[in-house]
């Protein structure tokens, strides 16, 4: 240790002999070989090959990338890992790079080095993707595509009307582009994807607001239990009491039928458009449903009572907009239902023929159930009970 | 590098360019035809088949491999192609190649056609839609009435005659279908689905927990031959498992019906005889029956359903003074007081599924026998129980076969893309609606402006000055021929668009001949409802004469629009059927992995295993309240409120029965005219198509003429003998058939079935005369005696058999068949 301190020695003394002049030029010269070196070894690790050096990057997302368009297209453009993973910009990138040193941990540790592992967490890891793409508005994916630059004639109509939507917003692509480069994990409520890849999965809700639900979803009794209580159909209109962590308090108005349990929830009074069914637990919960004035309904003679449920739900899949909701039922309507025979006009049944009718000639047609209630109710909501002059 | 390596590394490289043709060729390479001697695959509405082609014709049809139960109309799909009455060329009506539309309409049906170009051909139907566009608006054409086509989701040809004529104006559209207008009416009131066009209970819970199956009006061995999309014949694996059933007595099955079916004869098993039309008189007997011995399912009742209460004093005879008891009903229906009583027993004692046909919907109050059946079903109290309740349509399409959940290849769009707008933009309808119900719009071309009533609303005619058909023949499954020859002589324009010469060509102006299925590529899924796999397509042959695929025909037409490349979305053919196949491939890759489009494409189809067991409305027995029917209150309507809200004399609030304008066996007109004519759906074609089929034809027809089934007593009762040709008639109309005498059909029923083509001949016999009004039909269209009104106010649909008919040794001069060989070509 006696040559340390003896250069240590030698270092904290001051120049003697060297000009100010010199000791700035060799410190200047000194910088540029120091930065040179370290942008060399940076942009080392920002390379396709530094990447894939690890087996678990080599042989899951590098191997599917391979078959997507971004490895391989008829203008011999390629996009490699860090166009995607790595920001252009100098500060993000270093941020990005300190982020990434956790690779190397897992590296170390092995935590994806088995397929098993790698399915396990990848979820995990393409939703951390997801978020960061999210937080920058998708600007990797803008780097190459622009809004501006789109030629919408070239594209197939539903193309046309979803990116023009999303150009009008400057909507982030992976909202709708999820699994574009590397497999989609499994979400296990990968429902309706086409149907959320249009409307988008939802926004932040605020106290006091009014919102559609864009899926059916499940209805719990608090912030916290995992017990479901019942569930609110696709495109209900719903108002926040409450947040609580990923969850919402919601209130339900609507109207139910004097029969059973009083489990179910109905736009309106008389009219079988479904709002929300509640477990018989949940139909018996004091101060869960309050109720208002009753009715008879005429066509069938049962009793009607007007309610409201504050109940909770999931905070995800709330639409601040029904409009995205009808338009995406419209267009699957019209062309799902004019496969076998010309689709009714909407107004041509009134709101209670309408399910008779839809569930009668389904079977030919090819709807996950989301979808499937959203065109129902689609059509209940534009028949003729809403709808007078048409015809 | 030397010379020999290069040689190697040339040759190698020529061989992967030989042995991956079907990656690296175009797509159109990989559609046309192979070698000079192969099997192809394809499907139809009769099945899916292997083809042999040799030297570009086609040398013989097999079964595909996955068809077990092929039917004998496999012997009849070579003469889909190969037949005289193919439409060779685009031709002109006569007088309305020469006065368009001011033309003389009375010669229309005189079948006097001029030869065009297809140029010619789609500039006339074109200039056709702006003069009735420009004079009328969208109310003078009709261009919604459609029919079966031919299978395929490309060329489906109602799609491609809608979109391209949606791309020049709007029309108006139909509501419904002749087949079960009444039915699909009727049963979301009171079951809350069409029911009929539903997926139904499936065939092995019901072998395993049936023990009486109720087969009512119901022929399911002869209708489940032919199906919507390529049929696969599955259900008749089920019917020999229910036949052996049968036999050694673990279901007991009835039939109840007038004739003997083909299905009872099949599976040799009970028949219970009824007077045609009768059938609501009988179940109401029954209802009574069980209400007053209290057989009936009580707590199902109350449960389940609603309105027994307000239905009670009907059924008990208190509002009309009529209990409506065995003995009241015996004197109606024919079945005797003792058997009625018999059969409430019967149905209550075990497991019961009723299975309804779908001809008593197909007469007037075709509304009340679905009804009534759907009241006992919620007495008997099995609806959503395996093997119990009942259904409307296990007679059709694969309906009962487990059903796997994969998706089916979609279709060529029949809408116009969002946003595209008409040519002629207009949507003023002058005040008429622009949705008419299926069977009235020759009402409407008769009185326009006349206001009906329907299903909860005012229809007003429209005045049709034009209508346009393509792959649909009204003038098969019209009513009235005489009716409508009179209808038609107030259109200034009619335009069809077909394989053959059809009575729907032959009464039209403009004729525009599409190729067979065999002469194109497509794609389908095969097993109907029960979505077994999808079908290859190839094309076996090219289109023979100047017949084009509906897809090439409106494109040219879209050309003339200049609006090819919206039409077309620019794609060709096999990029159209690679896309509908990839979208599949992409709607089904977790459940049921698809091999990529070349593969398929070579393989022939794609098969997606085993499908599932269901139970019809089982979620409604489990919880009707979390899972209710699609009626008003959610729950099966025995009185049904909004009904009767609509006021109706001719469909109240509850299942009634009321008599007919025709009924046989001492029903109204049966002293002048005694017998009733069962039009039910043909036995060895598809409604219309395959009767073209000329080889196939010959093995049924008598005399060339199609048969009637007459029984041995009014046959001796008319001096007629087994294959004379008989003089069918009625006020309405006459026909000549060929006399088949059969046990199977009882005194004052006789049969012919629909689809057998209209042959009109004059007077004098002649081909031209056949535009007279009173023809005869040569050959055996029924519908020339059927009678053109509503079943009632609610559904307005077809009630071909309320008819009441007698026939006659013919002794004149026996005039040829003018159906099959096509105009009388004039060169001008």
């Amino acid at each position: 240790m006696k040559w340390f301190s003896s250069l240590w020695q030698t270092l904290g003394k001051p120049a003697l002999t060297l000009s100010l002049g010199f000791i700035a030029i060799s410190a200047f010269i000194m910088g540029i070989v120091f930065w040179g070196g370290f942008n060399t070894a940076l942009e080392a690790t920002n390379t396709e090959e530094f990447c894939i050096s690890c087996h678990s990057m080599e042989s899951k997302p590098y191997q599917e990338l391979q078959q997507t368009v971004h490895w391989s297209n008829h203008s011999g453009v390629r996009a490699t890992c860090p166009d995607c993973h790595v920001p252009h910009d100098w500060s993000r990138k270093i941020a990005r790079k300190m982020e990434a040193s956790h690779d190397v941990w897992g590296w170390l540790f092995q935590t994806v080095n088995t397929d098993e592992k790698f399915e396990a967490k990848r979820l995990e890891m393409a939703s951390r993707e997801w978020k960061r793409f999210d937080r920058d508005n998708s600007l990797a994916c803008k780097n190459c595509h622009d809004y501006k630059s789109m030629k919408w004639d070239s594209m197939s109509p539903l193309a046309q009307k979803q990116m023009k939507r999303a150009a009008e917003i400057d909507q982030s692509c992976i909202d709708c582009h999820k699994g574009i480069a590397h497999k989609l994990p499994d979400m296990g409520t990968a429902r309706a994807p086409e149907l959320i890849a249009e409307v988008g999965s939802g926004v932040t809700p605020s106290v006091g607001e009014s919102y559609f639900s864009a899926l059916t979803k499940p209805l719990y009794l608090d912030a916290t239990s995992t017990e479901e209580a019942g569930t609110l159909n696709v495109a209900t209109k719903v108002k926040v009491l409450e947040t609580k962590g990923k969850r919402v308090k919601v209130a339900i108005e609507g109207w139910r039928k004097r029969i059973g349990a009083g489990r179910v929830i109905y736009f309106d009074f008389g009219v079988n458009i479904l709002s929300a069914e509640l477990s018989l637990d949940a139909a018996k919960t004091q101060n869960l449903i309050r109720t208002f004035e009753e009715k008879q309904d005429p066509m069938t003679g049962l009793m009607w009572e007007r309610v409201e449920a504050d109940i909770w739900t999931d905070a995800d899949y709330l639409l601040g907009d029904i409009a995205p909701l009808w338009s995406y039922a419209k267009t699957t309507y019209s062309s799902s239902c004019s496969v076998c025979h010309t689709q009714p006009e909407e107004a041509h049944f009134d709101a209670n023929t309408w399910p008779g009718m839809f569930q009668g000639m389904l079977a030919f047609v090819n709807m996950d159930q989301d979808t499937q209630a959203l065109v129902q109710k689609y059509l209940q909501e534009h028949s003729a009970t809403f709808n007078k002059d048409a015809h | 590098m030397k010379r020999r390596d290069f040689l190697k590394g040339l040759m190698s490289a020529s061989c992967m360019a030989i042995g991956s043709t079907s990656l690296l060729s175009p797509l159109n390479a990989l559609a046309a035809p192979r070698g000079r001697d192969e099997w192809l695959t394809t499907g139809s509405h009769f099945g899916a088949f292997k083809i042999r082609r040799k030297n570009g014709v086609i040398a013989e049809v097999k079964p595909f491999e996955l068809d077990k139960y092929p039917t004998d109309m496999i012997k009849g799909i070579k003469g889909l192609v190969y037949n005289p009455s193919r439409i060779r060329y685009p031709m002109v009506r006569l007088d309305f190649y020469k006065n368009g539309h001011k033309s003389n309409t009375a010669e229309r049906g005189d079948f006097r056609f001029v030869r065009v170009t297809w140029d010619e051909a789609l500039q006339l139907f074109k200039e056709s839609l702006d003069e009735i566009q420009t004079k009328y608006g969208p109310s003078g054409l009709h261009a919604g009435q459609t029919g079966w086509r031919a299978t395929g989701q490309l060329h489906s040809s109602t799609s491609h005659m809608q979109r391209a004529v949606s791309m020049h104006g709007n029309f108006v559209k139909k509501i419904g279908d002749y087949s079960t207008g009444a039915g699909q009416t009727i049963l979301p009131y009171v079951l809350g689905s069409t029911e009929v066009y539903a997926q139904g209970t499936s065939w092995p819970l019901i072998l395993k927990n049936t023990k009486t199956l109720i087969l009512w009006s119901n022929d399911p061995v002869k209708n489940l031959q032919v199906g919507w999309n390529a049929e696969t014949h599955e259900s008749f694996g089920y019917l020999a498992e229910l036949k052996a059933k049968v036999a050694k007595g673990e279901i007991r099955v009835i039939s109840i019906d007038p004739v003997e079916t083909k299905t009872q004869a099949y599976l040799g098993c009970e028949r219970l005889y009824i007077n045609p039309q009768t059938d609501v008189a009988m179940m109401l007997a029954i209802a009574y029956e069980l209400y007053q011995q209290k057989l009936y399912d009580a707590e199902f009742v109350k449960g389940y359903s609603l309105g027994f209460e307000d239905f009670l004093p009907y059924l008990l005879g208190k509002t009309d003074n009529t209990p409506k008891t065995p003995e009241w009903a015996e004197a109606i229906c024919g079945v005797s007081a003792a058997t009625i009583r018999d059969l409430a027993k019967v149905m209550v004692q075990d497991r019961t599924q009723i299975m309804m046909g779908w001809c008593i919907q197909r007469q007037q109050h075709g509304e009340q026998p679905y009804w009534m059946a759907a009241v006992l079903a919620t007495m008997i109290g099995q609806i959503g129980l395996p093997g119990g309740g009942i259904s409307y349509g296990h007679h059709y399409s694969s309906i009962g076969v487990p059903a796997t959940s994969a998706a089916a290849p979609g279709a060529f769009p029949r809408n116009l893309d969002e946003g595209k707008k008409p040519l002629f933009d207009s949507n003023d309808f002058k005040g008429a609606s622009s949705t008419i119900p299926v069977a009235r719009w020759v009402d409407a071309i008769l009185e326009p402006g006349k206001t009906i009533d329907a299903n909860g609303s005012r229809v007003t005619f429209p005045d049709i000055k034009m209508m346009v058909f393509s792959g649909n023949n009204p003038w098969n499954h019209h009513q009235d021929r005489n009716r409508m020859k009179q209808a038609f002589q107030k259109l200034e324009a009619v335009v069809t668009i077909d394989v053959n010469w059809t009575a729907t060509a032959r009464f039209s102006d403009i004729v525009l001949p599409a190729c067979t299925t065999l002469e194109r590529n497509d794609i389908d899924v095969y097993g109907s409802y029960a979505n077994r796999g999808i079908l290859a397509m190839h094309k076996m042959v090219e289109p023979l004469f100047d017949s084009l695929s509906d897809f090439e025909i409106f494109t040219r037409f879209a050309a003339i629009l200049g609006r090819e490349q919206e039409y077309t979305r620019g794609m060709n053919e096999m990029q159209w059927i690679e896309q509908l196949y990839n979208e599949c491939r992409e709607a089904n890759k977790a459940k049921y992995p698809m091999p990529d489009f070349a593969t398929f494409w070579k393989e022939g189809y794609v098969h997606f295993g085993e499908g599932e067991e269901w139970t019809r409305h089982a979620d409604f027995r489990a919880d009707p309240e979390i899972n209710p029917l699609g009626t008003p209150s959610g729950l099966i309507e025995i009185f049904s409120r909004k009904i009767a809200a609509f006021n109706y004399d001719d469909c109240p609030g509850h299942p009634m029965w009321m008599e007919k304008k025709e009924r046989s066996h001492g029903g109204p007109g049966s002293d002048k005219h005694p017998l009733w004519l069962q039009s039910c759906h043909p036995d060895q074609r598809l409604h219309s198509q395959m009767c073209e089929s000329e080889e196939y034809r010959a093995t049924y027809t008598v005399k060339g003429r199609e048969p009637v089934y007459i029984s041995p007593e009014d046959a001796k009762a008319r001096g007629v003998k087994d294959g004379d040709i008989v003089r069918v008639f009625n006020d309405r109309g006459q026909l000549l058939a060929g006399a088949v005498i059969s046990k199977r059909f009882p005194k004052g029923v006789i049969r012919i079935h629909e689809g057998a083509w209209y042959g009109p001949v004059g007077k004098d016999g002649s081909k031209e005369g056949g535009s007279e009004i009173g023809a005869l039909c040569s050959y055996g269209d029924p519908n020339t005696l059927t009678m053109d009104i509503g079943t009632s106010k609610l559904a307005q649909a077809c009630a071909a058999y309320t008819c009441l008919v007698d026939f006659e040794k013919f002794e004149g001069k026996l005039p040829e068949v003018s159906s099959f060989t096509g105009p009388v070509e004039v060169t001008l």
